[in-house]
C-alpha cells in the first residue's frame, strides 16, 4: 500500500504542477515590469494600479461573476434534478436533451440563442439572456457528473430508508443529497469555469453597454497581451478563492452540529 | 447533512458579490457616472482600443452623457450579432466592405452633414469611395495597411528583400527563415498578398488566379509557422519570428514593444511594391440607435484635428484626416507604412464583399489550403 | 429497484424531470429547431439568411429551404477528413486526459475527508483565471526560446536528435486541449472513486490480491461510470474547441470547430454551418449511444 501511495503522490505533484506552472507565469508576468510577456525585468504594482482605474474592466468582472455564480446555481439545480432523474425513471428523451447541449458546438448555440431571443421571445438582451445561455450549456455537465454518482450505487440504501418510513423527501434529504453531494460540488465548480470563460455564447447573447470580462479580454488580446489582463486574471482567481471559503465557512457555522452521517441514519 | 447546505453555499457568494464588487467599483466610478442620467448614453459598438482615453474623458464633459463601448475583434463578429437582430448600437466603426454590405442590408441611418462641419478635415482620396458615395452614410475614421513586417538586423544579415511579397511566398527566401514567418489567418488578405504578388486585384475573382495563388500558398505553406492574426505582435517584439504578415498599427505597436523593452534589433515594416490591402475604417450610424443627436455630436468631436490625432498617436493607425497632421508625433507622421506616399497610393486596393457562391468557393479552398 | 405506489411515483417523476426538461426544451430545443431549418435555407447575399420568400422588389438570389449544404458537404471528401482528425484529436486528448487524470482522483479520493475539498478546489481554481490567458501562458512556456524548449532539444541533442519546435504544432495542439480539459476528467473520476467502499479493497487484500490484482479486479470496473462521463466530458467539448488550435497549432491544425466558426464569423455561411454542426452533433450522440452501449453491458456485467 505505501510504495502504492508514493507512485500516487508523484504522480499527483506532476499533474498539480502541469496545472499550475502556466497559472504561476501569469501570476508572475502580472508584476513584471515590462509590457511584454517575455521575461523578467523587475518588480511593479502598476499593472494593479491601472486595472483599479479602469473602471470597465471592473464592471465586467463584476457582471462576469454574477452571471457565473447564478448559471453555476441555475444549472446545478435543474442539472442534479436531471441526473436524479434519468438514473432514477429510466427517462428516454430526456437524456437526448441534457447530453445534445454538452454536444453542440458553442458557436451554434450562441447564434441560435440570440435568434431565439431576440425573433421568438423578443426579449431585450442583458445580464439574463446570458445567464439563460450559460444554464442551458451548463445543465448536461452536472447532470452527466450527478449520474455517474448514482450508477452502481447501493439501492439497497435508499430502500432500507423507506422501509423504516421515511417520507420521499425525507430520504432525498437525509440519504440521497448527502450521497451525491461531491458530485453536486464538482458540477457546481465545472459550471462555475465554463461560464467565466466563455466568450462566444457570451458575445452573441449580451445586450449593450454591458461590458463582460471574457470579450473585453478577447477583443483585448487582439491588440495584444498587457500585463493588465494578467493582473485582472491574477484577482479574479483570488477572488473566487475567497469567496469559496467565506461561503464554505459560513454555511459549515450554520449547519454544525446538524451534519448526520447517512450510514448511521440508516442503521438506527 | 442539511439540504439547506446545497443552496448555502452559492447564495452566500451571490450575495457577497453582489454586496462587495459594487463598493469596490462603487468608488472608481463615482466620479465618472456622476450626476448623469442613465438614458444619457452614447453606445458605440467598437474594436478595441480604437479611441484614446483621454478622448473619451474630454467627449463625455463636451455632452455630458456616457459613452459606453462594446467591442468586437472582428468585422465579421459584428456583422453576424447585427444579422441575427441585435438592435441598440448608435454607432458602429466597419471597415469598408462590411460597411458596404450594412449599407446593402440597409441597416444604416443617412448622415445629417449639417450637423458635421468638421468633415471639411477629411483628404479628399477618403471620400467618395466606391462603397459609400457621396458619403451618404459613412464618415472615414482610421485606416491600416496590411503588411510585412520584420526583424530588420536578421532580415539585412540574411540578405532578404523587404520591399516584396516574395519573401513570404518564394521557397528560395523562405529557406533562411522557415518556422520563423507567420501569414494572416484570413482568407481574403492571405489570397490578396498572394493575387497581388501574380499581379491580379486583391478583389480579382477569376477562379483559375484562385487557383493560382492558392497553388502559391500551398507551395509556401511548409515553411511558415503558424496562421496568426494576433501573436505575432509579440513574437516579432520579443524576437521569435523575423518575417509576419499583418497590419500596420499591429506593426508600430512591435516596434514600440522591441525599443521599449531594450531588444537589440528593430522592427522594421514596409508596404511591398506589388501593391497591398488598404482597410478604411469609417464611423456610421446604426438604424436601431436611440440617441443620433450625440452620434453626430460625437462624430463631429472625432473629426477635430486634435482629438482624432489622438487615436494615430495611441495606435499607429493611418490618419485621414487632413487637420490632425499637425497634432501627429512626426515618427508617425513621416513613417510610409503608415502614411502612403502618392505614388503607393495608387497601389492600394481595399477589399470588396464576395457574394455568397464566391464566399463558399474561397471557403472550401481555404480548407483545403488548410488540410494540406 | 424501488417499489412505490404508482400515483405516487408519477408525481414525483414530474417533480424531478420536469423543470430541467421545461427549461431545455424552451431554451435549447427551440433554438436547435430554428437552426436546423437554417441549414435548409441559403445564406444571404450579404450574410445572415436569405429570406424565405422572395421580397416585393424582386433583388437577384434564391429563396426557400433547400438541401445545398448537405450537398456542398458531401460533394467533397474534405470535409469528412477533418471530421476524421477531429474525432483522432479528440481521442488521442481524453486518452491523455484518463491516463493523467485517474491517479490524481484516486488520490483524492483516499485522501482524508477533510483535505479532500480543498485538493478539488485546488484543481479547478487554476481555470477561474481566464481561458485565453492560460492559453498564452503555454505560448511562453512552449516558445522556442523558453527554459522547456531548450531542456527539450537538449535531451534530444543527448540522443543525436534533430531540434524540434513545439510551438504551433500538433504536439502544442494536444498539450492545449489536455490541459483545458483535464479537470473535466478528474471531478467525474474523484466522485465516482470518492464512493467505493475500502472494506472491498481490504477483504481483497486479506484474499491475497496483490495491488495490482486490487486495482484492476476492483477499483477500475467500479470506476467505470466515472471513466464513461469523464470521457464524455472532455471528447465531446474538444471537438467543438477552435480557440487552441488557433492560437497554438500550426499551419496544418484545422479542426472540425474551426471550420465551424469560420461559417459564422468568417464566411458568413450560416446554413452551411449549421449542417456542419447537426452532422457534428449526429455524429457525437451515435458515438455517445455506442459507448454508453458498451458501458451498460460492461458494467452490467460485473455488477
Amino acid at each position: 500500500m505505501r510504495r502504492g501511495n508514493i507512485w500516487l503522490w508523484s504522480m499527483a505533484v506532476l499533474i498539480y504542477a502541469f496545472l499550475y506552472i502556466p497559472l504561476a507565469i501569469v501570476v508572475l508576468y502580472s508584476f513584471n515590469d515590462s509590457r511584454l510577456n517575455a521575461e523578467w525585468v523587475g518588480f511593479t504594482l502598476s499593472w494593479y494600479q491601472a486595472l483599479f482605474n479602469n473602471t470597465e474592466m471592473l464592471t465586467a468582472a463584476r457582471n462576469s461573476l454574477i452571471i457565473a455564480f447564478s448559471a453555476s446555481l441555475g444549472a446545478t439545480v435543474l442539472g442534479t434534478m436531471a441526473g436524479l432523474a434519468i438514473h432514477r425513471y429510466k427517462l428516454k428523451v430526456l437524456p437526448i436533451l441534457v447530453f445534445t447541449p454538452v454536444a453542440m458546438p458553442e458557436i451554434l448555440l450562441g447564434v441560435s440563442l440570440l435568434l431565439f431571443f431576440l425573433q421568438v421571445l423578443n426579449l431585450t438582451l442583458g445580464m439574463v439572456s446570458i445567464i439563460i445561455a450559460h444554464t442551458t450549456f451548463c445543465i448536461g455537465f452536472v447532470a452527466i457528473i450527478v449520474r455517474a454518482r448514482l450508477q452502481g450505487m447501493d439501492e439497497s440504501l435508499f430502500e432500507a430508508a423507506r422501509d423504516l418510513g421515511a417520507s420521499r423527501w425525507q430520504t432525498f434529504r437525509l440519504v440521497t443529497l448527502p450521497l451525491i453531494m461531491p458530485a453536486v460540488v464538482a458540477g457546481a465548480l465545472m459550471s462555475f469555469t465554463l461560464s467565466i470563460d466563455d466568450f462566444v455564447i457570451t458575445f452573441f447573447t449580451k445586450g449593450v453597454g454591458e461590458p463582460i470580462l471574457p470579450i473585453q479580454i478577447y477583443t483585448m488580446i487582439k491588440v495584444a497581451v498587457t500585463p493588465e489582463v494578467n493582473a485582472i486574471s491574477t484577482l479574479l482567481m483570488l477572488l473566487t478563492l475567497v469567496m469559496i471559503i467565506i461561503a464554505a465557512r459560513l454555511e459549515s457555522r450554520a449547519s454544525s452540529g446538524r451534519v448526520k452521517m447517512p450510514r448511521e441514519i440508516v442503521k438506527q | 447533512m442539511n439540504p439547506r447546505r446545497l443552496l448555502a453555499l452559492p447564495l452566500v457568494s451571490l450575495l457577497l458579490i453582489a454586496l462587495l464588487i459594487p463598493f469596490v467599483t462603487g468608488c472608481a466610478r463615482q466620479d465618472q457616472d456622476g450626476a448623469r442620467v442613465a438614458g444619457n448614453t452614447l453606445h458605440l459598438f467598437n474594436w478595441n482600443n480604437y479611441i484614446a482615453p483621454q478622448t473619451i474623458v474630454r467627449f463625455e464633459e463636451l455632452c455630458n452623457c456616457k459613452l459606453a463601448q462594446d467591442y468586437y475583434s472582428d468585422n465579421e463578429e459584428m456583422l453576424a450579432k447585427l444579422a441575427a437582430g441585435a438592435t441598440g448600437h448608435d454607432l458602429i466603426v466597419p471597415t469598408g466592405n462590411a460597411m458596404d454590405t450594412l449599407i446593402r442590408q440597409g441597416a444604416l441611418k443617412p448622415l445629417d452633414k449639417s450637423l458635421l462641419p468638421n468633415l471639411k478635415n477629411i483628404n479628399p482620396a477618403y471620400l467618395d469611395t466606391e462603397f459609400d458615395r457621396g458619403n451618404k452614410y459613412s464618415v472615414p475614421y482610421a485606416y491600416t495597411l496590411t503588411l510585412l513586417g520584420f526583424n530588420a538586423e536578421r532580415i539585412k544579415e540574411l540578405g532578404l528583400p523587404t520591399d516584396t511579397w516574395a519573401i513570404i511566398f518564394e521557397p528560395e527566401y523562405l529557406e533562411k527563415i522557415k518556422g520563423r514567418v507567420t501569414v494572416l489567418d484570413s482568407q481574403r488578405e492571405l489570397m490578396a498578398a498572394a493575387l497581388k504578388y501574380l499581379g491580379y486585384s486583391a478583389n480579382d475573382t477569376d477562379e483559375g488566379h484562385w487557383k493560382q495563388a492558392s497553388d502559391l500558398i500551398i507551395r509556401a505553406k511548409p515553411y511558415w509557422a503558424a496562421f496568426s492574426n494576433t501573436s505575432y505582435i509579440k513574437e516579432l517584439a520579443i524576437g521569435n519570428l523575423w518575417v509576419a504578415h499583418g497590419y500596420s498599427n499591429d506593426m508600430f505597436q512591435a516596434a514600440l514593444d522591441a525599443t521599449k523593452t531594450g531588444r537589440r534589433f528593430t522592427i522594421g515594416y514596409s508596404t511591398p511594391k506589388e501593391g497591398a490591402v488598404l482597410a478604411l475604417d469609417s464611423l456610421v450610424l446604426h438604424r436601431s440607435g436611440h440617441r443620433p443627436d450625440l452620434a453626430h455630436q460625437f462624430i463631429n468631436f472625432m473629426l477635430d484635428g486634435k482629438n482624432s490625432a489622438e487615436l494615430t498617436n495611441l495606435i499607429g493607425s493611418g490618419n485621414p484626416n487632413t487637420g490632425a497632421m499637425q497634432y501627429i508625433r512626426p515618427e508617425i507622421a513621416n513613417n510610409k507604412a503608415i502614411f502612403p506616399d502618392a505614388e503607393l497610393h495608387n497601389r492600394l486596393e481595399m477589399l470588396h464583399d464576395l457574394d455568397r457562391k464566391k464566399r463558399r468557393l474561397l471557403s472550401r479552398l481555404w480548407t483545403e489550403i488548410k488540410l494540406r | 429497484m424501488i417499489k412505490e405506489a404508482p400515483r405516487e411515483n408519477r408525481a414525483a417523476r414530474y417533480l424531478v424531470s420536469g423543470p430541467p426538461l421545461l427549461f431545455l426544451v424552451v431554451f435549447f430545443v427551440a433554438p436547435t429547431l430554428i437552426m436546423i431549418l437554417t441549414s435548409f435555407r441559403f445564406p444571404g447575399e450579404f450574410g445572415g439568411l436569405a429570406p424565405i420568400a422572395a421580397p416585393a422588389e424582386k433583388i437577384s438570389g434564391e429563396y426557400g429551404f433547400t438541401p445545398e449544404a448537405y450537398q456542398f458537404f458531401f460533394s467533397d471528401v474534405l470535409y469528412a477528413k477533418i471530421f476524421l482528425k477531429s474525432f483522432g484529436v479528440a481521442l488521442a486528448t481524453t486518452l491523455i486526459c484518463l491516463i493523467m487524470a485517474y491517479p490524481l482522483a484516486l488520490l483524492i479520493a483516499r485522501s482524508e475527508k477533510r483535505f479532500r475539498n480543498l485538493m478539488v478546489l485546488l484543481v479547478v481554481l487554476p481555470f477561474a483565471s481566464n481561458f485565453l490567458i492560460r492559453i498564452y501562458a503555454w505560448m511562453i512556456i512552449l516558445g522556442p526560446e523558453s527554459a522547456f524548449s531548450h531542456f527539450v532539444n537538449a535531451i534530444l541533442g543527448a540522443f543525436g536528435l534533430a531540434p524540434v519546435t513545439l510551438l504551433f504544432s500538433p504536439f502544442a495542439v494536444l498539450v492545449g486541449m489536455v490541459y483545458v480539459h483535464l479537470p473535466f476528467m478528474i471531478l467525474p473520476l474523484y466522485t465516482n472513486l470518492e464512493k467505493h467502499d475500502a472494506s472491498l479493497l481490504d477483504a481483497a487484500q486479506d484474499l491475497g490480491a496483490t495491488a495490482w490484482q486490487r486495482f484492476w479486479r476492483v477499483t477500475w470496473p467500479l470506476s467505470l461510470p466515472g471513466v464513461f462521463s469523464g470521457s464524455a466530458l472532455v471528447f465531446i467539448p474538444v471537438l467543438g474547441m477552435f480557440a487552441v488550435p488557433d492560437i497554438l497549432g500550426g499551419t496544418g491544425d484545422i479542426l472540425i470547430g474551426n471550420l465551424i466558426k469560420d461559417q459564422f464569423l468568417g464566411t458568413r455561411d450560416w446554413p452551411f454551418g449549421s449542417a456542419l454542426s447537426i452532422m457534428l452533433t449526429l455524429a457525437v450522440l451515435s458515438v455517445a449511444g455506442l459507448a454508453t452501449w458498451f458501458a451498460r453491458s460492461a458494467t452490467g456485467q460485473r455488477a
